[in-house]
């Protein structure tokens, strides 16, 4: 987390600088089937975030030494594009990028039916066009629905959504100026039918009662969220449409 | 990845080449259906999506502020880089820059650069210490065929939509970039023995060497490239540049009507 106290985050009636609630998310957008040539893809907008998600398999697994004999491997790549921040950004992974794939790759991994496919790779690409705060579950929204167009059976479908804390006040959904200037940032990826966890980071300071109201507001965004994720997923396969946005 | 390729298709393309017909049942010349969108995305200074049938890609612009070459203490610069990432389709792989891609970023970069639509000069803040330099970066989504126009024409329109962050660098207040020209690109592929506009994917896996032709306002030529395995004759060229100048014109006038 960025610095402390001398930017103001919170109007004197208690609303956030964009003119959200504490417990408001900002607008979300999905279309799944993007990507014509993918298996799978999704096309998430997150207030201004914007992430695509590409799936390919399953596939054989190569190199062999990845290959698992009772299970598929999900190879992630989480990428951000070097026009999608304020600074041009070096195209290629860093350790930030690589740490993120790896998380979500596990996150994945726990809701995605592995072990229907032994042997084989499920790549997700992420590719991240538009970074305005939140970008890791941005990618995670995008990655279920472009699982699930790709037809790959899961137990449920995955939210990314995130809670922190700014001027001691716990808030959904942080921006840009929120997650600079903020004290804490709490992302999550939930399973929204059972409410179980499959992605979790945290950094920045919380009490007990705060974490708890984090995941109160996070679990709430799920559910809304998840509501959008089918939407787009029906919308699919009502036309048969390949191209669209 | 080595790709293979079907001799069932490249048997049936040359079929149709016979009898004048394409697999996706288009004529020789004609183009897939192009949706072009701009400032599409928050983060870059000018930003372009194009849809290109089933190819899809996305191009962005940003600025820096940087000293200037010693030999041209008051000139600008502008790059143009093309990333073909694992996400657009099974053949891609991750690692560095492939010779496509790189391949792909340079036709596209000379194509703008020679058109002389850019006047470096007026990039200049302050002569042999700051000039400002124009990055377009392409980022390829979905390839199902002729992603080099794809990418010359987001490319182009990015930078045509694109506003320099003048404020953000404290050298007064935001403007747009000045572009004179919309240079376009026109690529062609051998396909069953004879050359056709705008090659699908399966175009391209079936067929031979490819020339990608970009025209300027006038119709002057402002890059070539022939890509791939295979000779041609000075009649074919004379065929396809007459192509050309009619097809580039139409994809100006729909990156200029993006500015209204």
């Amino acid at each position: 987390m960025g610095g402390y106290g001398d930017v103001k985050l919170l109007r004197d009636d208690g609303s956030r600088l964009d003119g959200r609630q504490v417990d408001e998310m900002r607008e979300v957008e999905i279309e799944a089937g993007i990507l014509p040539a993918a298996d799978g893809s999704a096309w998430v907008k997150h207030g201004l975030n914007v992430a695509v998600c590409a799936i390919y398999g399953p596939m054989e697994a190569h190199p062999r030494k990845i290959q698992r004999q009772d299970r598929a491997v999900i190879d992630v790549r989480y990428n951000m594009a070097p026009f999608s921040t304020s600074d041009r950004i070096r195209p290629g992974f860093n350790r930030r990028s690589r740490e993120i794939s790896k998380v979500t790759a596990e996150a994945l991994e726990s809701v995605v039916l592995v072990e229907r496919y032994p042997r084989s790779k499920i790549r997700v690409e992420i590719e991240i066009l538009a970074a305005e705060a939140g970008t890791r579950c941005v990618g995670i929204t995008a990655a279920a629905v472009a699982l699930a167009d790709a037809g790959i059976p899961m137990r449920d479908l995955i939210v990314g959504v995130a809670s922190g804390k700014i001027e001691d006040t716990v808030v959904l959904d942080l921006d840009k100026a929120e997650d600079n200037y903020g004290q804490a940032d709490l992302p999550m990826g939930i399973l929204p039918t059972t409410g179980e966890i499959a992605f979790l980071q945290m950094d920045g300071d919380l009490s007990v009662d705060e974490y708890n109201t984090c995941v109160e507001y996070n679990m709430k965004a799920a559910k809304e969220i998840h509501a959008i994720m089918v939407d787009a997923l029906r919308r699919r396969y009502q036309s048969s449409n390949g191209g669209g946005k | 990845m080595v790709e293979l390729v079907p001799n069932l298709l490249k048997q049936e393309l040359e079929k149709l080449a016979e009898n004048d017909k394409r697999i996706d049942g288009r004529s020789r010349w004609e183009s897939r259906e192009i949706t072009l969108e701009t400032n599409c995305l928050y983060n870059a200074e000018g930003s372009a999506k194009v849809v290109w049938g089933e190819t899809v890609i996305y191009a962005g612009v940003k600025f820096e502020v940087r000293t200037p070459w010693p030999d041209r203490p008051t000139q600008g610069s502008l790059m143009c880089g093309a990333e073909l990432r694992p996400v657009a389709g099974r053949k891609y792989e991750p690692g560095p820059p492939s010779p496509e891609s790189i391949e792909l970023g340079r036709v596209v970069d000379r194509g703008i650069r020679e058109s002389g639509c850019i006047d470096m000069d007026s990039l200049c803040i302050i002569p042999g210490e700051k000039v400002l330099g124009i990055m377009i970066d392409i980022h390829v989504l979905s390839d199902k065929g002729n992603i080099f126009d794809a990418c010359a024409l987001g490319a182009i329109a990015a930078l045509r939509t694109a506003i320099v962050p003048a404020e953000r660098f404290d050298i007064g207040e935001d403007y747009p970039l000045s572009v004179s020209m919309t240079p376009t690109m026109c690529s062609f592929t051998r396909v069953g023995g004879r050359y056709v506009l705008d090659a699908n994917e399966k175009e391209e896996l079936g067929g031979e060497e490819r020339i990608h032709i970009t025209l300027g306002d006038q119709g002057h030529l402002h890059s070539l490239q022939k890509g791939l395995k295979g000779t041609f004759t000075p009649a074919e060229f004379d065929e396809i540049l007459q192509v050309a100048q009619n097809r580039c014109k139409e994809l100006a006038d729909l990156v200029n009507a993006q500015e209204e």
